[in-house]
C-alpha cells in the first residue's frame, strides 16, 4: 500500500523552474565543492536536510522536464558568476540534467500570447505553456518564484514553491 | 653589467599582483583540493581522464594574469615556487595517469562489466516493484560502467537522492568494493595521498609566504572596497 507521501506525490511530470535548478547546482558546488562564495545566494536549500528533502520530492515524480528558457535563465545567471567559475558550473548543471533523465521543451515566443509575456516573461509561459500540454501527465510546476506560484495557481495548474519541499513535514 | 636588484617599495603595485591575482586564487584552490583529497575524491572524469578540481597550478590563474604568474615565479622573492608548483603537477599527473589506469583495466573487465550489466537488471526488477526508484537503463551504451568506475575512483559513497543513479548506487556500492583492493586502486589512493601531502605543505608555504609580504609591503591580504580617493588603484575593486 503507498504511503501518505507517495499517495501526496505519485504523479508523471515534473516541471522544473530556474530557480530550483539553480539552487541545486549551487548548494552541491558549495558543500561538494567549497565554492564558499555562492553559499549567500542560496534562499531556499539552506543545509544538508533542506537539500535531502527536495531531492526525495523530486525523484518521487517520474519525469522531469524544463524549458529552454529556463536554459536561458541559467545562462544569465552564470554569466554574472566569477569567470574563472563558469565552467565549473556549467559542468554541474550539465551533472543535474544528466543525472535527472531532464527532458528540454521549446515554446516559440510566436506561440506565447504577447500579453502574457509581457507581463511575466517568457520563461514563466513557457512553463505554464508546457503544464497545459501536458496536462494528461498530472504536472506539477516546481519554482522558487512567487509570480509564477499565483500565475498556475490562477490557470488551475498544481505547483509547488521549493520553499515548502525545504521545511520538515 | 649586472643590474641591481632592489626591492619593491611599500605598498607595491607588483606585490599586490602577486597576492590578489596569483597568491590567493592559488590558495582558494589549495584549500579545495586538501578537502577533496582528504575525502579520497579525486574529482575524477571518465570522459576527459582529468581530475575537474585540481588542476595543474598554472590554471588557477586567469589567463590574463600570466604575466604577473611568470613575474612571480621568476622574482627572488619567491624562491622556491616555481619547483614546488612543478611537484604539485607531477604529483597530480601521476594521480590523473594511476586512475586512468584503474579505470581503464575495469572497463577492459569482462567480470566488472557482467558485474555491472547483473546488478543494473536486478534493480530494474526492484524498480518495476517500487515506483519510488528511479528509472535507470544503460543509456548511451557502456555509460553505467563508466559512471560506476568513476564513483569507484572518487570514493563516492553516496549520490544526492534526486540522481538517477541514486538508489543504483545505494543497493549495489557494497557490491563493488573489492574493486578497491585492486593493487591498480592502491596506486591511486598512493599517488592521493602523496598529492595530498605536496598541496598541504604547498598551502602552508603559500599562507604564509602571503602573510610574509603583506607585512613586509603593508597591503592587505584582499582588495578593500573601493574609497574614491584611491579609485585610481587598478587593485582596489
Amino acid at each position: 500500500m503507498p504511503s501518505s507521501f507517495e499517495r501526496e506525490h505519485r504523479r508523471e511530470l515534473l516541471i522544473l523552474d530556474t530557480g530550483p535548478i539553480r539552487e541545486l547546482v549551487v548548494f552541491r558546488a558549495v558543500e561538494q565543492f567549497r565554492f564558499e562564495g555562492l553559499r549567500k545566494s542560496l534562499r531556499c536549500i539552506v543545509d544538508r536536510d533542506c537539500y535531502d528533502r527536495c531531492g526525495k520530492f523530486i525523484v518521487s515524480l517520474r519525469r522531469k522536464i524544463t524549458s529552454a528558457s529556463v536554459v536561458a535563465e541559467l545562462n544569465c545567471w552564470i554569466r554574472e558568476t566569477e569567470r574563472a567559475g563558469q565552467g565549473k558550473l556549467w559542468n554541474r548543471v550539465y551533472e543535474e540534467f544528466d543525472e535527472m533523465r531532464m527532458d528540454e521543451q521549446v515554446v516559440k515566443l510566436l506561440e506565447m500570447d504577447i500579453k502574457q509575456v509581457a507581463k511575466f516573461g517568457p520563461t514563466d509561459v513557457s512553463l505554464i505553456d508546457i503544464a497545459r500540454r501536458s496536462a494528461n501527465l498530472s504536472p506539477v510546476v516546481l519554482t522558487a518564484d512567487r509570480p509564477l506560484l499565483e500565475q498556475c495557481g490562477r490557470a488551475g495548474l498544481r505547483v509547488k514553491h521549493l520553499k515548502e519541499l525545504t521545511l520538515p513535514e | 653589467m649586472i643590474p641591481e636588484v632592489t626591492l619593491p617599495p611599500p605598498h607595491s603595485k607588483r606585490v599586490q599582483a602577486w597576492v590578489y591575482a596569483i597568491m590567493n586564487p592559488i590558495i582558494e584552490s589549495l584549500r579545495r583540493e586538501v578537502s577533496l583529497l582528504a575525502k579520497g575524491n579525486i574529482t575524477w572524469q571518465g570522459d576527459t581522464k582529468r581530475c575537474e578540481y585540481i588542476r595543474p597550478i598554472g590554471e588557477y590563474i586567469e589567463f590574463p594574469q600570466r604575466p604577473n604568474y611568470e613575474d612571480f615565479v621568476a622574482d627572488p622573492l619567491n624562491l622556491g615556487f616555481q619547483g614546488k608548483f612543478e611537484k604539485h603537477d607531477r604529483g597530480l599527473s601521476a594521480v590523473e595517469s594511476s586512475a586512468a589506469e584503474f579505470a581503464d583495466g575495469l572497463m577492459h573487465s569482462d567480470s566488472f562489466q557482467k558485474q555491472v550489466k547483473d546488478l543494473l537488471e536486478q534493480y530494474q526488477a526492484a524498480a518495476r516493484a517500487n515506483p519510488q526508484h528511479p528509472y535507470l537503463d544503460d543509456s548511451p551504451g557502456g555509460s553505467l560502467p563508466r559512471a560506476v568506475a568513476a564513483l569507484l575512483v572518487n570514493r563516492i559513497d553516496s549520490l544526492p537522492y534526486h540522481y538517477g543513479t541514486h538508489k543504483f548506487w545505494e543497493m549495489c556500492k557494497n557490491e563493488f568494493q573489492p574493486y578497491h583492493m585492486l593493487p591498480s586502486f592502491h596506486a591511486v589512493k598512493k599517488a592521493a595521498e602523496a598529492l595530498g601531502h605536496i598541496s598541504s605543505k604547498l598551502l602552508l608555504d603559500l599562507e604564509n609566504h602571503r602573510q610574509s609580504l603583506c607585512r613586509t609591503y603593508d597591503i592587505p591580504a584582499a582588495p578593500i572596497p573601493a574609497d574614491k580617493s584611491h579609485s585610481a588603484d587598478a587593485f582596489i575593486v
